[in-house]
């Protein structure tokens, strides 16, 4: 168990962090998930967490219970995200809370912890999610792109702060994907979108998995605080 | 946990962090500023270190917590005011039975 990868990657019960879960169980690496309902994803090298990732107590609590089980943790995907589209004059701050405690403070614990764990082993790989939402300044999404823009700023600063321990801390930044945070988006607006795209695509699950895999990649030791978006956005 | 028990955690984790090991450690050794033997980072891997070895004996401490940042003297001034302060967190742990 000691020489296997270990990885933490949030938000694992759909979309792209169940995606990311059995890839890299396929990949034979002991898989850490959680969301805040139960999985139906079985297998003996995944181990599931029922939490909400603001949750500091509980994130502690995980973080502290996977560091004596697996002994080292290599990689942290903070893949848990909400999104709510909205006119900024019609947002009631409940929203504003719920989107920044999940994104934002959620992100900032799983870091904060995993990080004092990789620090033993001077090693690490952190990448965190952003959205094209930041570069395209997208109104309607005024909230959801305030609070990623909130996470690449913690990226790039984590970066700084954890490299003296060979901790690397990097973001991707999707192009809208078939997941369900653009399930209620019409699709007028996922189109007039994807025509500001140089490539005018969704982004597909294999898409974000090859930019993780780029940065957790050993040889990418000296890749850290970058954001990259998928779609030729700059 | 007896003071004296957390007197000693913190020297043994001051040992395993600072670069010489002829400096003597005292409870009155500084934690913080140009006489204390660990630099600024040095102070952060030592937090992080005492952190995770109360936890490995089965204590909850809130190092980084608002009360330690907004404490009108730094708990973190030396090994005897930092025993301090984690003998009152670990008390209102128990406190609250968990």
């Amino acid at each position: 168990m000691e020489n296997k990868k270990t990885i933490i990657i949030t938000g694992t019960r759909k979309g792209i962090g169940r995606y990311l879960s059995e890839f890299y169980l396929k990949k034979g690496f002991n898989v850490i998930g959680c969301s805040r309902r139960d999985t139906d994803l079985k297998d003996e090298h995944y181990e599931h967490f029922c939490l909400d990732v603001s949750d500091e107590k509980l994130v502690k609590k995980m973080i502290f219970s996977v560091s004596k089980r697996y002994k080292k943790i290599d990689y942290l995907i903070n893949n848990a995200g909400i999104a709510s589209m909205n006119h900024s004059l019609l947002t009631p701050l409940s929203s504003v809370e719920k989107m920044f405690k999940t994104n934002v403070f959620g992100t900032f614990i799983f870091c904060r912890e995993t990080a004092k764990i990789m620090t033993k082993n001077n090693f690490g790989r952190i990448v965190n999610f952003s959205t094209v939402g930041v570069p395209f300044r997208l109104e309607g999404e005024a909230i959801y792109t305030a609070s990623k823009a909130a996470v690449e700023m913690l990226t790039k600063v984590l970066a700084k702060e954890f490299a003296f321990k060979n901790i690397t801390v990097n973001a991707v930044g999707p192009t809208p994907a078939k997941t369900d945070l653009i399930r209620n988006i019409p699709e007028s607006k996922i189109n007039k979108l994807l025509e500001r795209q140089a490539i005018n695509a969704l982004s597909t699950n294999e898409d974000i998995t090859n930019v993780i895999e780029f940065f957790i990649n050993d040889k990418s030791s000296m890749v850290t605080g970058q954001t990259i978006y998928l779609g030729g956005i700059s | 946990m007896k003071r004296q028990q957390i007197i000693e955690i913190l020297f043994r984790t001051m040992k395993d962090n600072i670069v010489s090991q002829d400096i003597t450690i005292t409870e009155e050794s500084n934690l913080l500023g140009d006489s204390s033997p660990l630099d600024s980072m040095g102070l952060v891997n030592f937090l992080v270190d005492v952190e995770s070895v109360f936890q490995e004996e089965g204590y909850e401490t809130q190092l980084t917590s608002e009360k330690a940042m907004s404490k009108r003297q730094s708990p973190f001034r030396s090994i005897s005011t930092l025993a301090d302060f984690i003998e009152e967190q670990i008390i209102e742990i128990d406190e609250n039975g968990k």
